[in-house]
């Protein structure tokens, strides 16, 4: 299935007229569709506040805008279309951050993975100004939870980001870039060679127009739609003032898993994801496993949190603990003297004896009941 | 006239000191005394040259006559059996088979067999670099060593087989024939093999690692030693052995001890010429003493710090390393070289290289961080553990990395860089601290002294600052200080900065903390 032609361009348009975001239309086009409410902007007959679009009514020429984008190899899915993710729609009840809110009215895409792969996806997203433990670790989590079928949504910035989609990508992970620009522009522009091969295995989206410039409001509306097209956020490093925490923000508002990687708490890197988890905002995870137990589906990804190991000399109870720890480690002892030594009566002692005699844990030799190797394992760390 | 003499030279380890070899045959009780601090496989030379000569029909003085050979100056102590042929050949001229007059300017070299056939002998290029310091322009040498004796330029090198051979060249007569003169043996071409292996690496086969290929340019431009620690198979010794990829060629001075210190290990292959790449050197933590530092009982072999000259020495898994070796290894770290005393004898050889030690985080190797499910040490062992970590040697180091295993084998989103790219900008850096450190007595950062550093070459105020209050929260030393100082310089020389500011600092102390560095100086240089 997918959206009409007509309800495609009247997006198309109205994405001209709003700078995508705008929190003035937020529920309108949803509620009333495109044609109708471009329609309605025509006439003048909305109850939409402070909005006079009339300037920019008369100048947006749709079809053209379709073509442009169409010669950049982009195309532009709107609600109704089959790759449409549904999961980015709840925006529309996020209370306003910096004024911009709201599920997009359309997404331009560039790439030939379906939006539909972002029904199971992750973001992970952090600090330009990471450390190579931060970019180690988010592209690890990224090939780990791709490679449980995930997809990894990212924003193709410098640091964390692109160390996100390199996971990705170098395991062969499908994986989407949301940018603040135009999809048909590479910003930053070093990362040419990410944006080519995103174009090639992935996908780049946007709901700004071909050709937009990355300002400082984009980047803020960009984070939200990066944090409501994954299940769930993983902020590997972020700094205090990081962009990160926006998109942080944005997944609280909307209810989805925050988590946070745990850097060294020396590490001004990590000082925002530290904030985040001592806030009770974020949860703290170390690996990809711990990621799926988060925003897998209920008891898909179970941990299991293994004990630590177990010693034969853990399983006692409280008086045969005793009775071991009135025990020298290198002789031998006489009832009697466990007895004085643990302050148990010498009937109980000789029972606890026997138990422990039975698991191998002392023996009785010429000179008394001696301790075992097996007992004196690791006794000796357990003090230290 | 009865007295005659020619040159040899003696070495001690791998400098040469030119010896004058004085025959005298008189009359007087028959018999050959060698005097001059002779040790005994010299001594026994009396009685090669004997067979020697007589073998080779040539009439010996020693019968009729009393035959004294003099190696002066007597003080120094004189070993090896290369002085044969130059003991001969002073006999022959003192007896007047030979014209002293050919003998000026000239140095023998060479052990005789019974038979008038001579052998090839161990340090023929230190020896003829002595000579030629000390004004001799021409020298004899076994035939099969003469490649490797005209290393030395201005030198008239003539290769010869046999006794009669070297006569005949002095006498300008026709030359005999005589059996070819077996090349030294020695394990010469399975290091040769592995120089060859070495040749052929590059960093470019190394996918992802960035933090360490960053922090092994670091080391490479400033000369800072450096400790790689991380689980087994995470690529510290893929990256150690490519260090030498990224060093520029040797200089002048290193080029010659190096060749020198291969000739007398007997590991130098003459048709490759003067050494020219820096070495890599990695000897085992089982390795003797005698084997790391040099020694051994006999002639004084070069150990493979000194075969690391110039070049990388690696030492995998330190902390198993003896710790007799461990010790031993203060001193070349300080001072560029390795004394070795034996009996009244002390033998100094060039040390100067880059040390690379690594270590597996814990004794059994499994121990990954914070996921250390598979580690089987006991907490006194791994206490035991990073105690030996931070032995004295540790004190020596500049640079600590932290490696984990690389994620993958494949990176589409960078082109991994060569080593040529690399080193064009190690050598870059080694040219600005070149420049500044001019007439001074060392050429690299990691070398600089930390008064000279703190008058003359201090880092910004704020860079100061920085490290300042990192002492005043107590997590560096004033050591530690000291080489974050010389670190931030070769940062600022890689960077092209003229001072090092807060940033230099800051990567600095990252780099000495094992702290990741920040992804965007990884990300500066492929860009």
């Amino acid at each position: 299935m997918s959206a009409t032609d007509e309800e495609r361009l009247a997006r198309l348009a109205l994405s001209q007229i709003f700078e995508p975001g705008d929190y003035r239309i937020v529920g309108a086009t949803a509620q009333l569709g495109g044609v109708k409410l471009l329609e309605l902007l025509g006439t003048g007959e909305h109850d939409l506040p402070a909005v006079d679009v009339a300037e920019r009514l008369r100048s947006v020429d749709p079809w053209q805008q379709l073509e442009i984008g169409q010669r950049s190899g982009m195309r532009y899915v709107v609600p109704g279309d089959d790759e449409w993710p549904a999961q980015i729609d709840p925006l529309d009840e996020v209370t306003p951050l910096y004024e911009r809110t709201g599920a997009p009215i359309g997404l331009w895409v560039r790439g030939p993975l379906s939006l539909s792969s972002l029904a199971r996806s992750v973001a992970i997203v952090g600090a330009r100004a990471a450390t190579t433990y931060g970019a180690d670790v988010a592209s690890g989590i990224a090939a780990d939870v791709g490679r449980a079928g995930f997809t990894i949504v990212s924003g193709g910035a410098y640091g964390i980001d692109i160390a996100a989609h390199r996971g990705a990508l170098a395991s062969g992970v499908p994986t989407v870039c949301v940018v603040a620009c135009g999809a048909d522009r590479v910003y930053p522009p070093s990362h040419r060679r990410l944006f080519d091969v995103l174009a090639r295995e992935g996908a780049i989206v946007s709901e700004q127009a071909p050709g937009a410039a990355p300002t400082r409001l984009r980047f803020l509306s960009r984070n939200r739609l990066i944090a409501g097209a994954a299940l769930g956020t993983v902020v590997v490093e972020a700094g205090r003032r990081s962009g990160a925490r926006n998109t942080a923000t944005w997944a609280t508002r909307l209810s989805r898993s925050v988590m946070g990687v745990p850097g060294p708490v020396t590490s001004g890197a990590s000082e925002g994801v530290h904030r985040l988890i001592r806030s009770g905002e974020a949860t703290l995870v170390t690996c990809g496993a711990e990621v799926l137990e988060i925003v897998g589906g209920m008891g898909e990804y179970l941990l299991n949190e293994e004990p630590a190991p177990s010693l034969p000399r853990d399983q006692v109870t409280l008086n045969e603990q005793r009775v071991l720890d009135a025990m020298p480690a290198g002789t031998g002892a006489r009832l009697d003297a466990i007895a004085k030594a643990s302050g148990i009566s010498i009937i109980l002692v000789e029972g606890a004896l026997r138990v422990l005699a039975g698991r191998g844990l002392v023996t009785l030799a010429g000179d008394g009941w001696r301790l075992t190797p097996v007992a004196l394992q690791r006794s000796s760390t357990a003090a230290s | 006239m009865a007295v005659a003499t020619t040159h040899c030279v003696a070495l001690s380890g791998a400098v040469g000191h030119l010896v004058d070899v004085q025959a005298d045959v008189s009359p007087g009780q028959v018999g050959t005394t060698l005097v001059g601090r002779v040790d005994p496989a010299l001594n026994e030379g009396r009685d090669r040259v004997r067979m020697a000569v007589e073998n080779s029909d040539l009439a010996w003085a020693g019968t009729t006559k009393r035959v004294t050979v003099l190696l002066s100056p007597a003080d120094l102590p004189k070993s090896g059996a290369h002085f044969d042929l130059a003991i001969a050949i002073a006999i022959l001229a003192a007896t007047g088979e030979v014209d002293p007059r050919a003998l000026e300017s000239t140095a023998f070299i060479g052990e005789l067999a019974l038979n008038g056939g001579l052998r090839s002998v161990h340090g023929v290029l230190p020896m003829v670099l002595a000579a030629s310091q000390r004004g001799i322009q021409c020298v004899f040498v076994p035939e099969p060593q003469m490649r490797e004796a005209s290393m030395v330029p201005d030198m008239t090198v003539v290769g010869v087989r046999s006794l009669r051979q070297v006569v005949a060249a002095l006498t300008g007569s026709e030359i005999p024939e005589a059996p070819e003169v077996p090349p030294l043996s020695g394990g010469r071409f399975l290091s040769w093999r592995g120089a060859e292996r070495l040749e052929e690496l590059d960093m470019s086969d190394l996918v992802g690692l960035e933090d360490a290929k960053y922090a092994v340019e670091v080391a490479a431009a400033g000369g800072h030693h450096m400790l790689l620690d991380g689980p087994k198979g995470c690529g510290k010794t893929s990256i150690a052995e490519r260090i030498p990829s990224i060093m520029p060629d040797l200089a002048t001075s290193e080029s010659v001890e190096l060749t020198a210190i291969r000739s007398l290990a007997g590991a130098l292959d003459p048709d490759l010429g003067m050494a020219v790449r820096p070495p890599f050197s990695a000897p085992h933590h089982d390795a003797s003493k005698a084997s790391v530092v040099g020694g051994g009982s006999g002639r004084v072999r070069p150990g493979l710090i000194s075969l690391a000259h110039g070049g990388v020495l690696f030492l995998d898994e330190f902390p198993l390393f003896r710790t007799d070796v461990i010790e031993a290894l203060r001193e070349p770290l300080e001072n560029g070289d390795i004394t070795v005393a034996r009996g009244e004898e002390a033998v100094t050889m060039p040390a100067r290289s880059l040390v690379v030690l690594a270590a597996n985080p814990c004794a059994c190797g499994n121990g990954t961080g914070g996921k250390s499910a598979e580690c089987t040490c006991t907490p006194v062992q791994r206490r035991d553990y990073d105690l030996r970590m931070r032995g004295p040697i540790a004190d020596r180091i500049d640079v600590v990395r932290h490696l984990t295993a690389a994620r993958f084998t494949y990176d589409p989103l960078t082109i991994q860089e060569g080593s040529a790219t690399i080193r064009a900008r190690v050598v870059e850096a080694r040219q600005r601290q070149a420049h500044r450190y001019g007439e001074q007595d060392w050429r690299l950062n990691g070398q600089a002294p930390s008064a000279a550093l703190r008058e003359r070459w201090p880092m910004t105020r704020e860079a100061q600052a920085l490290v300042d209050h990192q002492i005043g929260q107590g997590r560096l030393s004033r050591r530690g200080a000291v080489k974050v100082h010389r670190l931030a310089w070769t940062v600022a020389d890689l960077r092209g900065v003229p001072i090092p500011g807060r940033y230099e600092a800051d990567v600095a102390l990252s780099l000495r903390q094992g702290h990741p560095l920040p992804t965007a100086i990884v990300a500066e240089r492929a860009g």
